[in-house]
Parts: C-alpha cells; sequence; structure tokens
C-alpha cells in the first residue's frame, strides 16, 4: 500500500467536522504506512507535503518504485477523444456536404453494423467447429488409450498422455498470446469495458488481437483448461466492428477507401458497442442480452437509433451463427442453435417452480454471492502475484502449461478414485462415455463432468434426469473445478470465466437441489428434479464473480429460451450481487483496477462534494499561443517528462508568468498532423503549400499517429510559426475554479471528455482537469483515497 | 316424454344385447383356445356384422353402409392385431419381439397399406369409413400403438434390409455369441466364481465386444440390447468379475509429481524472479496551501 503519498486527503463525512473548532494536522513520520489518521471518530484533514518543514522533507519523500498494486494509475492509457472537435475545418466540410451524402452515412451506418453482424456470427462459428473437431479428436484418442489400459494395466500412461495432450495445446495458445499480443490475453471483456469507458487501451481493437485471440480461445479451450470460448467472443465482436467500420487494416495495409467519415473515436466507439453487443449474442444466442450488456457496460451517449442498430448487428449475429450452423448439422434452415452455449429448454411439467421456492432461490443467490467473493479475493492474490513475478513471457507459457497439466491430472485422479457409477442410457448425453471399473454397461459420472468440454457439461448438469449424479460426486466436483477456475482465470490465455462459472454453480445448484429433499424428507415433486435448482445455482455463481445485472438476467432468460425463469433469475443475480458487493468488486473490476486503468464509474465517490476542480486540476498547463513558433511546440511534444495530449491555446499573454486567457484546445495528434504536412505560417504565405489541409487528412492518419521523434524538423524550420487557429477546437469546455468534483465528474462522464479546461473569472487559464486526475479519487476503506500515478 | 322413454327403451335392449353378446364371446374364446391356439376367437363367427343383428346401423341409408370389401379388411386386420398382440406379450419378458413377432408386424402393415390406400373392386377406397369415421378412430389409433411400440423397440435395426422380411445375419450372430456365452456360464455356475471369470473371459468379451461394434453401427434393438443387459448384470453384479483398481500407486505417484510441479513454480519464481516494481509519477499540481485553507475554512 502506498498510501504514503503527498497530498491525502481523507474525509469521512459523518463525523463531527473538527472537534471544537481545533484544527487537527497530522504528519506522517514513517517512510511507510497509512497518512489517514481517525482519532476516535474525528474526520482528519491530511496536510500535504508543501506545508512541511524541509527538515522532515527527506523523510517523507515516497519511494519512487514501488511494488505493483491495484491502487494505481499507468500512464500508458489515454482517452478517447469522444467529443466531437468543431474547428473550422470540420464546419467547412459540413458546409459542403449535401442532405444527400448525410443520408448515405446513415445508410452506411447500417450496411456496416450488418456486416459487423454477419463477421461476429463467422467467427463464432469457426471457433465453434473447430473447438468442438479438435476436442472431439482428442478425447477419442485418450479414450481409447484409457480404454486399452484399464484392462491391460497402465493407466497411469494414459494419465500422462492426457496431461501432455492438455499442455501441448494450451502452450500453443499461451505462445501466440504472449508473445505476439499480451492485450489478447483473458476474456477481454474488461477491456472492452474500458475502451466504452473511453479509455484507448493500446492495441485492443487490432487485427492481430483478433487473430490472436480467436486461435488463442480455440487452443485453450481444446487444451482442456477450465475456460469457456463465450467471453471471448465478445472482444472478437468488439475488434471486427473497430475494423469493418474503418473501411482499412493498417495492420495488414490495406485501405478499401470506404467509410472514411467514421475514422474517429465517436464513431468508431459506437460501432465497438455495437461489435460487443454482436459478440454476446452469438456467445449465448441473446440478442436483447447483448444489446443491454452494450447499455450496461458502455456507450454512454445513448440514443433510440444506436440501440436500434445494435440491435440489428445483434440479431444478424446470433442469425448468422445459427444458419452457418445448421448447415454444418446438414439441416439447412433449421434455427435451433442460436448460440455458442446452448442451455436446452426447460419446459417441462418437472422443471415449474412455486411461489414457496422464492426464499430458497435467494438463499441460493447468498451462496452465490459469497462464493463469487471468495472466487474474486483469490484471484485478486493470484493476480497481484503474477504481475509482480510471473512476468516473464516464457514463464507465463510454462505457467499456462503447468495449469494444463495440472487440471489433466486432477480430473483423472477424481475420475480414477471416483465410484460413481451410472447406467448408460439411450440418447443421455455422454459423448465420451468413460467406463474405467464401472460394471459393463454402466460408466463414470464422474467422467461426464470432468472428460468433456465445459459447455456440454453445464448441459448435462443442467438436463440429466434425478439421479443421474451423486452427491459426493457434485460436491467433490464442485471443490475441485472451483479451485482450477479460480487458478486459471488470469492466465496469459485467452479465455473467458462465464462457462467455469456456470459451471461450477450448476454443480452446487443441483448439489442443493438433491440435497433438499433429504433435509425436508419430503417427497414433494417440485423439489423432484435438481435440473432447475443447477440452473439458478448457475446464475447466482456467475452473477457472484461478475456481477453483471440487467443484462446477465436477460442473458440466462434468452438463453435458457424461458421467460419464466426471468423473476428467479433477477432476484437471483440481485442477492448474488448485493452479497458479494459487500465484501469485494467483480471479478472484471479487480482486473480493470490491477491494470490501473483510469476506469471512471459511473458517479463520482460519494464523499467528495467539497473537493473543487482547484484541487484536482493539474497545474501549471502547458499552452500554446495562438500563433506559436514550430521550435516551441516541437519541443514541448517531445518532451519525455511531458505527455500530455491536449494543450490550450490561450491568447498572448501580456507577461510571461501570467496565465493567459482561453481561446481553444488543440491535441497532439493534431499538432503532429500538422507538422507533418509544415503547415507554417511562411509556407503558406509563399505559397509553398500545395492545397489546404482538410479534415481527411487528420482522418488518414488516425489512429496511429506518428510518434514526434519519426517528424523531421529541420533548424529553419524550427523558427517558423505556425498558426492554430483554424485546426484548435474553439470552445473547449471550461469549469470555474470552484465547481465541485462530482460536477465535474458529471460532464466528463456524460460528455465522454478528454480535457476539461479550469478557468478563472476572467477566462484565464488555471489548470486542467484530465481522466486520470479524476479517476485517481476512489472510496476505499478509510474515506476518500487517491492513487498514485505510476509509470507503466 | 314419450320420445325420451323410447330411446330409453332402445338403450336397454343394446345393453341387454352387449351383455349375452359377452358372454358368448368369452365362451367361445374358451371353446377355441383349446384347440386352436392363440388364433383370435370372436371375428370367426361375425357376430357384429351379422345382419340379423339388432343395430343402430340398421336404419342408415344403403350408401352409408360399409361394403364388404371394407368389412372384410377390418375383419383381417381385427384377426391379425390380436395375434400380434399375443404375440408381443408371449415375448415381453426376456424380449424377443423383433424376432419373433416381426412377420405379424409385417403382415399387419400390409393390411393397414391396403386400408389406407389400397382400391378394392369398383374402386372403392376404405380409409375414410374405416380410420377416419369417428371420434374414436379406432383402427387407426390401434395401429398407431403398434407402430410406436415398433419404433421405441427399434426392431428395424436387427431385421435384414431387404425388405424387412428376416431377421438379419449380425442378431444371428450375436445371438449365438450370445448362447455360447450363457453355455459357459452354466458349466462354470458352480463353485467359485473367479473361476467362471476367467474361463468365460474369451466367450464374453468377444459378446462385449461385437455388442460395441453394433451399437457403433447403429444395429441395436431392444432384443439384443436386453439380452446384453442382462449377460452383463449378471457378469458384473452376480459373478462380481470386475476389473480392479491396481494402479494406485503409480497413479498416485504421477500425480502427487504433477500437483508438486506448481508448487516449485511459483516458489521458485517468488524467490529468484525480480519482483515488477512501478515508477511512480509525481503529478504536477496547484500550489494548494490557500485551497486548503479553503477547505478548512468550510469545514471549521
Amino acid at each position: 500500500m502506498a498510501n504514503n503519498i503527498a497530498k491525502k486527503v481523507s474525509w469521512s463525512g459523518e463525523g463531527t467536522p473538527l472537534l471544537n473548532g481545533a484544527e487537527e494536522r497530522r504528519y506522517s513520520g514513517q517512510p511507510s504506512g497509512g497518512s489517514m489518521f481517525h482519532i476516535g471518530k474525528m474526520s482528519t484533514v491530511d496536510l500535504e507535503e508543501e506545508s512541511v518543514t524541509p527538515e522532515e522533507d527527506p523523510m517523507r519523500r515516497r519511494p519512487s518504485e514501488i511494488p505493483h498494486n491495484e491502487k494505481l494509475l499507468s500512464l500508458k492509457y489515454e482517452s478517447l477523444d469522444y467529443d466531437n472537435l468543431e474547428n473550422q475545418l470540420f464546419l467547412e466540410e459540413e458546409r459542403r456536404m449535401s442532405p444527400m451524402s448525410f443520408r448515405c452515412l446513415e445508410i452506411c451506418r447500417w450496411i456496416i453494423c450488418g456486416l459487423i453482424g454477419v463477421l461476429t456470427g463467422s467467427i463464432a462459428f469457426f471457433i465453434d467447429i473447430l473447438v468442438e473437431n479438435l476436442a472431439g479428436l482428442k478425447y477419442d484418442v485418450i479414450k481409447e488409450y484409457i480404454d486399452k489400459f484399464t484392462e491391460a494395466g497402465g493407466l497411469s500412461i494414459s494419465l500422462i498422455l492426457w496431461a501432455v495432450l492438455n499442455s501441448a495445446f494450451v502452450m500453443l495458445g499461451a505462445f501466440i498470446v504472449a508473445f505476439i499480443e499480451p492485450i489478447a490475453a483473458g476474456s477481454g471483456i474488461p477491456q472492452i469495458k474500458c475502451y466504452l469507458n473511453g479509455v484507448k487501451i493500446p492495441r485492443v481493437v487490432r487485427l492481430k488481437t483478433l487473430v490472436v485471440k480467436v486461435w488463442g480461445v480455440i487452443f485453450s479451450v481444446v487444451g482442456g483448461l477450465a475456460v469457456g470460448k463465450e467471453g471471448p467472443m465478445i472482444h472478437s465482436g468488439a475488434v471486427v466492428a473497430a475494423g469493418v467500420s474503418q473501411g482499412r487494416s493498417t495492420s495488414l495495409k490495406k485501405d478499401f477507401k470506404i467509410f472514411e467519415y467514421f475514422r474517429r473515436d465517436t464513431e468508431k466507439r459506437d460501432f465497438v458497442s455495437a461489435g460487443a453487443a454482436a459478440g454476446v449474442s452469438a456467445a449465448f444466442g441473446a440478442p436483447v442480452g447483448g444489446v443491454l450488456f452494450s447499455l450496461e457496460e458502455g456507450a454512454s451517449f445513448w440514443n433510440q437509433m444506436l440501440t436500434w442498430r445494435i440491435f440489428f448487428a445483434s440479431m444478424i449475429s446470433t442469425f448468422t451463427l445459427n444458419n452457418f450452423l445448421s448447415f454444418y448439422k446438414q439441416k439447412p434452415g433449421e434455427l435451433s442453435s442460436p448460440g455458442l452455449i446452448n442451455f436446452g429448454t426447460f419446459d417441462s411439467e418437472h422443471v415449474q417452480y412455486s411461489l414457496y421456492e422464492f426464499p430458497l432461490f435467494i438463499c441460493m443467490g447468498a451462496i452465490g454471492g459469497i462464493l463469487g467473493a471468495v472466487f474474486n479475493t483469490l484471484n485478486y492474490w493470484l493476480t497481484i502475484f503474477r504481475i509482480r513475478y510471473v512476468h516473464r513471457r516464457c514463464l507465463q507459457v510454462m505457467e499456462a502449461m503447468l495449469v494444463a497439466a495440472v487440471t489433466a491430472t486432477v480430473s483423472f485422479a477424481m475420475i480414477y478414485f471416483s465410484t460413481d457409477c451410472q447406467p448408460l442410457k439411450k440418447g443421455s448425453p455422454e459423448e465420451y462415455p468413460l467406463q474405467l471399473f464401472c460394471a459393463d454397461g454402466e460408466y463414470n459420472a464422474m467422467a461426464t463432468a470432468f472428460f468433456n468440454t465445459p459447455e456440454k457439461s453445464v448441459r448435462s448438469l443442467f438436463h440429466s434426469p434425478p439421479g443421474t449424479y451423486n452427491p459426493q460426486t457434485l460436491g467433490l466436483f464442485t471443490l475441485t473445478y472451483f479451485l482450477l477456475a479460480c487458478w486459471t482465470y488470469g492466465l496469459t490465455v485467452s479465455a473467458g470465466v462465464f462457462i467455469p462459472s456456470l459451471l461450477i454453480g450448476a454443480a452446487w445448484g443441483r448439489l442443493f437441489g438433491i440435497l433438499l429433499p433429504i433435509i425436508f424428507s419430503t417427497k414433494n415433486s417440485v423439489w423432484a428434479d435438481p435440473g432447475k435448482y443447477a440452473l439458478m445455482g448457475a446464475a447466482a455463481q456467475l452473477g457472484g464473480i461478475v456481477r453483471m445485472t440487467l443484462s446477465l438476467t436477460v442473458i440466462l432468460v434468452e438463453a435458457t429460451g424461458s421467460v419464466t425463469y426471468g423473476l428467479p433469475i433477477m432476484l437471483v443475480l440481485m442477492t448474488a450481487k448485493i452479497v458479494g458487493d459487500y465484501f469485494i468488486e467483480g471479478l472484471y473490476d479487480v482486473h480493470i483496477k490491477l491494470q490501473s486503468v483510469p476506469f471512471l464509474h459511473w458517479e463520482a465517490p460519494a464523499t467528495s462534494h467539497w473537493l473543487t476542480a482547484r484541487e484536482v486540476m493539474s497545474s501549471p498547463v502547458t499552452c500554446f499561443n495562438r500563433v506559436e513558433k514550430v521550435g516551441t511546440i516541437v519541443d514541448v511534444l517531445s518532451a519525455t517528462s511531458t505527455n500530455h495530449n491536449g494543450f490550450p491555446v490561450i491568447m498572448q499573454a501580456s507577461s510571461s508568468d501570467e496565465p493567459g486567457k482561453l481561446c481553444g484546445l488543440i491535441l497532439r495528434s493534431q499538432l503532429i498532423v500538422l507538422l507533418k504536412h509544415k503547415v507554417f505560417v511562411e509556407r503558406v504565405r509563399s505559397r509553398l503549400c500545395r492545397r489546404r489541409l482538410q479534415l481527411k487528412d487528420f482522418r488518414d492518419a488516425y489512429p496511429r499517429f506518428p510518434p514526434i521523434q519519426s517528424i523531421h524538423v529541420s533548424q529553419d524550420e524550427r523558427e517558423c510559426m505556425m498558426d492554430l487557429t483554424e485546426f484548435m477546437n474553439p470552445t473547449p469546455y471550461t469549469v470555474p475554479e470552484e465547481t465541485s468534483l462530482p460536477r465535474v465528474f458529471k460532464l466528463f462522464r456524460a460528455l465522454g471528455l478528454r480535457h476539461l479546461v479550469v478557468v478563472d473569472d476572467q477566462n484565464r487559464v488555471m489548470g486542467l482537469v484530465t481522466r486520470k486526475d479524476l479517476a485517481r479519487y476512489h472510496l476505499g476503506k478509510h474515506g476518500l483515497e487517491e492513487l498514485d500515478l505510476a509509470h507503466p | 316424454m314419450g320420445v325420451f322413454k323410447g330411446y330409453r327403451c332402445v338403450l336397454f335392449l343394446l345393453l341387454w344385447r352387449n351383455l349375452i353378446l359377452g358372454e358368448i364371446f368369452v365362451h367361445a374364446a374358451v371353446e377355441t383356445s383349446e384347440d386352436e391356439e392363440l388364433k383370435p376367437p370372436a371375428f370367426k363367427e361375425n357376430i357384429y356384422f351379422s345382419p340379423l343383428s339388432l343395430s343402430l346401423s340398421a336404419s342408415f341409408p344403403k350408401e352409408l353402409e360399409m361394403t364388404d370389401y371394407c368389412l372384410e379388411l377390418m375383419h383381417d386386420f381385427g384377426q391379425i392385431s390380436a395375434s400380434l398382440t399375443s404375440c408381443l406379450v408371449v415375448n415381453a419378458r426376456p424380449v424377443k419381439v423383433c424376432q419373433n413377432c416381426y412377420s405379424l408386424y409385417n403382415s399387419l402393415q400390409d393390411i393397414y397399406t391396403n386400408i389406407s390406400t389400397g382400391m378394392g373392386p369398383g374402386n372403392e377406397s376404405c380409409q375414410e369409413s374405416l380410420l377416419h369415421a369417428d371420434r374414436v378412430m379406432l383402427l387407426y389409433n390401434l395401429y398407431n400403438s403398434f407402430e410406436n411400440i415398433w419404433n421405441t423397440a427399434e426392431c428395424i435395426n436387427c431385421l435384414s434390409s431387404e425388405h424387412l422380411r428376416s431377421v438379419s445375419n449380425t442378431t444371428l450372430y450375436f445371438i449365438d455369441r450370445l448362447n455360447q456365452s450363457q453355455t459357459c456360464f452354466e458349466k462354470y455356475q458352480q463353485g467359485n466364481h473367479s473361476e467362471l471369470c476367467v474361463e468365460c473371459r474369451t466367450s464374453y468379451k468377444i459378446l462385449n465386444d461385437l455388442y460395441s461394434g453394433m451399437s457403433k453401427n447403429k444395429s441395436l434393438c431392444i432384443d439384443v440390447e436386453d439380452a446384453m443387459n442382462t449377460t452383463r448384470r449378471l457378469w458384473s453384479k452376480d459373478f462380481k468379475c470386475l476389473l480392479k483398481r491396481e494402479e494406485n500407486v503409480p497413479v498416485i505417484a504421477v500425480s502427487s509429481f504433477m500437483l508438486f510441479l506448481p508448487l516449485i513454480f511459483y516458489l521458485s519464481n517468488y524467490l529468484h524472479s525480480e519482483q515488477k516494481k512501478r515508477k511512480l509519477i509525481h503529478p504536477k499540481r496547484a500550489k494548494s496551501s490557500h485551497s486548503l485553507m479553503n477547505i478548512q475554512d468550510k469545514y471549521s
């Protein structure tokens, strides 16, 4: 904990403010340890370093290097420019465009959304088919060996074979992720959540990421890890959307010269939210759930037309997958498998529920919340350990291989020592029934849970008739799978956490359902089928881990295909979220924090109204004059200490130390384009510039603006002047110094701002508020806390 | 009221007649079952359809009555379905339905096809009058239930593919192997079962493999499945010829080795890997001494 930072102010609202009017000042004397002081119930305002006497200063200097922890903000993350840049070029372009071309743009948006749907659905199909076939091949080989060795002896050889096969697949998957594109690790949902929040995660929506993601998922699922392929679909959909909407690929250096209007963050982010929705929709066969997922996780600007377009993309995506799968299963036109995971339908008589079961469901929700909190806490410690100690790439690959091998070993040991034998039935879901030491015509029940892809295990837990699983089998399975899934999430493989959570939940839910009649010792027919309890358990566990609410309810309802279950699922998810939030945040939020992403939540921290823009802002601000010397600009841009992206443009200040009056804002990316095209006043005058710069030039450079180092500016040119008037944003948003933090926050969150200029009453630039200035405040255990900024 | 009474009279007559008929039926059944085995008895007399019999249909106009051709078809259908029923029941346990009743089922199918699609003399069809004339649709439902049983039993898989007129060769071979195993079981049943397990293993294994092969080819019907289930139960449950867990030691050894690896991995990483440090940055902030004064002003 790096709490001994310079300016640490804590205020817990409920205390009496400063008893007897006495000022309570405390200086932290230790180099480490908390600087928050609570004496009795008294709230404390801890002063900052500047007021400390020089003798104390060296002692109190914070260490410049600290071990990684969750209370950091990384500098490598930038904001997206969601705000429309209304400079003169933009106005000119708008004037040139006819009403017809605006209509064409609207049509283009629809076409893009359709394309997003089709491509996302196709990717889902590709993943599904490859996973199914490769996993089938693997299980067939292992099953053959196990059957052979059961009789002949030498089962440990088949154990080693299983472990080696798993490790080999996972090695491939981890290798491409670790060495080619590390951002493709994990489920990708935290990254997409950040992107939709307005944070530019480097390389998150590139084609390379998509390729690595898709192959990584295939290998890790085939490698038998406790992972699912659903989460990565959302990331894949987002990448597809970002790629399609730009009409070009910078990785392939191919420009189709279409959709050029959409080459900016505002439009791209809308399409990315459509892509994420399409991904959810393809993963779960839940188009409405997909739309709600995008709504819940991102898109601040939400209007009716955008929603409608996103819904269109979702529908097309699930339809595409469905259609392809129907052709693959040689029943063309029979659209019965809308998603990657198919929960099957719960429509028989046995699975109805009645009013008095609601307390039971709520109870399950609470269990799910607690188990989810345990999962997240364990994973949190593990992730911190991984970031601190397992950061070399080959070590990451090794770790993934080890996990794969251990997963195989544990599964094998479980199956080997299990004595739960069940008769083989016709039409039962066991695709690879292992007999081992069971009687002929029976199979090992533990093997249905472990010796299968997780999706099929989930379905088996939901729909197998009562009596298919022993309570011991389920209990042991829950425990081991819980630990395995917790260990697996956060490895350097691309894989999701949805399916493992569902599987854990379904296992203990079914156990719950089996134990109910025993506890109450009745033969109530409502409790006869544990399948619905498996469903509720799955919902509770998933809700307890990821803490999604609305979208998850709809996704589950759509995936089970029965609206009747809407109410119990909602109750379960609510309870799970309430209980879980009491202990720790959701898994995605934990990982976002551990990545040091400046993530803005819906609201400012609750007790922050007393903080004003003056305390929040960065100051002094690096400003440019309206007509600035090229040399100054180049120097500022290439200075390593300042990596600012937005520069207020001011009127020429009368004196050098007085802040100038604000007249606009210009971005680093614009300056770089200007420097590249050498738009200098002298050159324009001497007609050296062939043509005027257009908005198109800025779009062509988007999204990968060259670094300042790659732009050569000669010594002569350094003396030239640059007129920024045309290019700057003449009406940046500003706030007075006295604005409270929640007000600033609201502006930021609602408008998707990147820079907010703080001015005094004479419109002079006093400071600049950026995302990182706001994201550093958060409500900790001891009131308002502040995060540190750190280098990546 | 008078009309009502008249109806009652007719109803009473009908009931009474039914009673008598039922008696005759029973007697006839008893009589015939002695000399002709399992032949459906009552239909021979054709009492139900005798023109003398007192029934409602007597008063219907001529064109709504059934033709002789249809009556004959109905008669045949009744006979064959009765014999099929008795055949099914006799072969219910242990299940030998497919082997023994397929010919009857085939003839039932033929009759039904005749009824539903065939044309009699004078291009008359009996489909309407026999199958869908009333709400009960007796013949139709009867046939459907037979067909249902046949499909559930999956007898088609055990019959040879040419017109389904005989038991397939695979099934015959399976029955042959089954008999061999059973002979072996009977031979060693007395005394120690472990001897049986050793001696009969080969024949049982051939049978078991044959069965697995057939299940892959989807050439299983209920006869085969039931016979195999019984044999397997005998083998595993009664004679207890199960495989033993004999490799606990190597499996445990390999497993614990595997489980040990991550421990070493994490420990060595913890000890030897360089801990990742983050460099902190001091952000530019306004000298906020006066702002702090403001805060304190606000709250004091």
